[in-house]
């Protein structure tokens, strides 16, 4: 697998707190292949933005990767010293967040903040910089680029301003995008706007894509691959399509069946009893267990292993036990 | 009397947002104003879910707080169950105001952070003099709190103590507190995770079947608009542009920006339908095109939507403001 971009191997990110040690992130493992689009699914607290967060070394202190690997084209960088991170930060892996207007400065014009990423990461001149930034705003479907580029961000619609924010992760031709959210504030309609932009935009230059988010509705448009995180583990990763049509944790089943579509006959409903639990109690064995409809004895005390069926891997007893149930 | 429960009739709410006046003297400003709403008439019936949907900035909420009183009107006029609510003395609309409640958006920010659970849901049943002695509030505010999924005990607790989901059950609870009759849901569970929107949902439903509740549902997410609302208003720019029977929408949308809504929705069941993609934004409110204010982003715009306001047509299949409506 000689095109594997990103691989992260038992991932583990705690936060010393007064209360001891919190563990957000517990074991999560994935592979990510070159122009592939993973999205990252789960309720608010699973881990999904950390994960995130945990790959490019954006982890506030005092949290911090405190087991497992990340590799990025198969050199390690979750140990890299903070020098080393900035510099493949911007340039080999581009960020996406969910609010355009905090991930843009202000104070400066947009053409100003595209042209110094640019120049800081590639080496050209100031003209050949901002030829290079009005080409990509003009990709991202901004109109008028030549002209805008010379706005300040408050003078752009939402929608807008997350396409310059599009535009500025590709600034370097990054290899990697880690987009988190980047459509939670957005009206639907300019929503599916920026999730073709984004699709686009990274086929045509090949970049591999982290979508993190809660809507399994953009996963279902936009991704390849999807993690399903719960507590901070995965479980369940595996084909968009497989995940959503055929789910086996029963997580994932429940979810799939909680969320109301336009084509639903039922009255009701399916919904999950119960919450996520917080990161403070997490039940010993599985996560799910206090939830789940299956649950077994060996489902309280023991963690499920990840195991392969067909094309995905499901954390789940259920599976282990296979033949049996 | 008909059967409408609440009658809407050209409502608007204009907000001011000029500058002081000697701005506007010095730099020779005129007034600037925002139409919020915009002549909207509608009716909700005894027992229905009438939802309103939109995009940010449409004037959802507006509406909402207008009709339970946080904002006034600017103009038109609001009856509730034939009452025109403009026209009461403060002791009549004190009477009137139980009957109707409102659930907020944010479980969060809605719940006073220093008060138990048991005196806010009872706050309701205090200012309307319903639980005098004492005994009787506790033992009504045990019943609510089971009724929403919680139990008797969580009333000593305080908001913090609670996941996002809980409080919005609290808050639930405290609007039934006052038996009202009719509730507007501002985005009930646009900030819940999905699996326990679909607790809150079901109970909303649970709740109107057990005391004959009328819903206006307010949300930007038309698939629990399709699964809550057995009718729907669809706004652009702080006008109607299309109510019709919830079912009938969604198999035959009339208007444009409608259609657009509903092509915009991500696929979850992945059938791979091709669909028209959707175009632009909403704009400035404060300088909204002329005409139908939707004709920048119509694919069937032509110069007479440019220039004309179009009216709201009603049929059997319900209203819409339309030019090109068939």
């Amino acid at each position: 697998m000689s095109d594997v971009l990103l691989s992260v191997r038992d991932m583990v990110v705690d936060f010393p707190t007064r209360h001891g040690l919190l563990r957000a992130v517990d074991h999560v493992s994935f592979d990510l292949s070159r122009g592939e689009v993973l999205g990252l699914v789960g309720e608010s607290g699973a881990g999904k933005s950390i994960t995130g967060a945990a790959i490019i070394g954006l982890i506030e202190p005092p949290g911090h990767i405190s087991g497992g690997t990340v590799h990025l084209d198969g050199s390690r960088i979750d140990n890299l010293g903070m020098e080393e991170m900035r510099r493949i930060r911007g340039k080999r892996v581009g960020m996406v967040f969910q609010d355009p207007l905090t991930s843009l400065n202000p104070l400066y014009t947009i053409a100003k903040q595209l042209i110094q990423t640019i120049r800081t990461h590639l080496d050209l001149t100031e003209k050949q910089a901002r030829a290079r930034a009005i080409g990509l705003l003009e990709e991202v479907g901004i109109p008028a680029a030549d002209k805008r580029i010379d706005d300040y961000p408050h003078q752009f619609s939402g929608g807008m301003r997350q396409r310059v924010v599009i535009a500025l992760a590709l600034c370097a031709g990054p290899e990697l995008i880690i987009a988190d959210e980047p459509t939670t504030a957005l009206d639907v309609s300019v929503q599916s706007q920026i999730i073709d932009v984004l699709k686009r935009m990274c086929a045509e230059h090949g970049t591999a894509v982290i979508l993190i988010t809660h809507d399994m509705g953009v996963i279902a448009e936009a991704a390849d691959r999807v993690a399903v995180l719960y507590s901070g583990r995965i479980a369940e990763i595996g084909p968009v399509r497989e995940v959503i049509k055929q789910a086996k944790h029963p997580y994932t089943k429940g979810l799939m069946r909680s969320i109301p579509t336009l084509t639903q006959t039922n009255d009701r409903l399916t919904q999950i009893p119960g919450t996520m639990p917080r990161i403070t109690d997490r039940p010993e064995g599985c996560a799910f267990a206090p939830r789940c409809g299956h649950v077994m004895d060996i489902c309280r005390s023991q963690q499920p292993a990840t195991r392969s069926v067909g094309n995905c891997e499901v954390a789940c007893h259920l599976e282990t036990e296979g033949g049996a149930s | 009397m008909s059967d409408n429960l609440l009658e809407i009739k050209d409502l608007s709410r204009i907000f001011d947002i000029s500058k002081p006046w000697l701005n506007r003297l010095i730099e020779r400003e005129d007034r600037r104003l925002l139409r919020a709403v915009n002549d909207v008439s509608l009716n909700i019936k005894r027992g229905e879910t009438f939802a309103l949907v939109g995009e940010s900035g449409s004037g959802k909420s507006t509406i909402a707080k207008v009709i339970v009183g946080l904002l006034a009107a600017s103009s038109g006029e609001i009856r509730f169950d034939g009452v025109n609510l403009a026209e009461q003395s403060p002791t009549a609309m004190r009477n009137i105001r139980r009957r109707y409640q409102m659930i907020f958006q944010d479980p969060f920010a809605s719940l006073n952070p220093r008060w138990r659970v048991r005196d806010i849901i009872a706050e309701p049943l205090r200012k309307f003099g319903m639980g005098d002695m004492e005994g009787s509030s506790q033992k009504r505010v045990d019943e609510l709190l089971e009724l929403v999924g919680l139990s008797a005990k969580d009333g000593s607790k305080f908001p913090h103590e609670f996941s996002g989901g809980q409080r919005q059950r609290i808050a639930i609870a405290r609007v039934l507190s006052s038996k009202p009759e009719f509730i507007v849901c501002d985005e009930p569970t646009s900030a819940l995770d999905v699996s326990v929107q679909a607790q809150i949902l079901n109970l909303m439903r649970d709740l109107q079947d057990d005391f004959g509740l009328t819903y206006l549902f307010i949300s930007h997410d038309l698939s629990v608009v399709r699964h809550m609302a057995n009718r729907i208003g669809v706004l652009y720019l702080g006008r109607l542009v299309e109510v019709s029977d919830s079912k009938e929408m969604f198999r035959n949308p009339r208007h444009p920006y409608t259609q657009m809504l509903l092509e915009a929705v991500p696929d979850l069941d992945m059938t791979g339908r091709t669909r028209v993609k959707a175009a632009g934004e909403i704009p400035n409110p404060i300088t909204p095109p002329s005409g139908c204010t939707f004709h920048p982003r119509c694919p069937l715009a032509d110069a007479h939507c440019k220039a004309n306001i179009p009216p709201v047509v009603e049929s059997d299949l319900g209203a819409v403001a339309c030019f090109k409506a068939t």
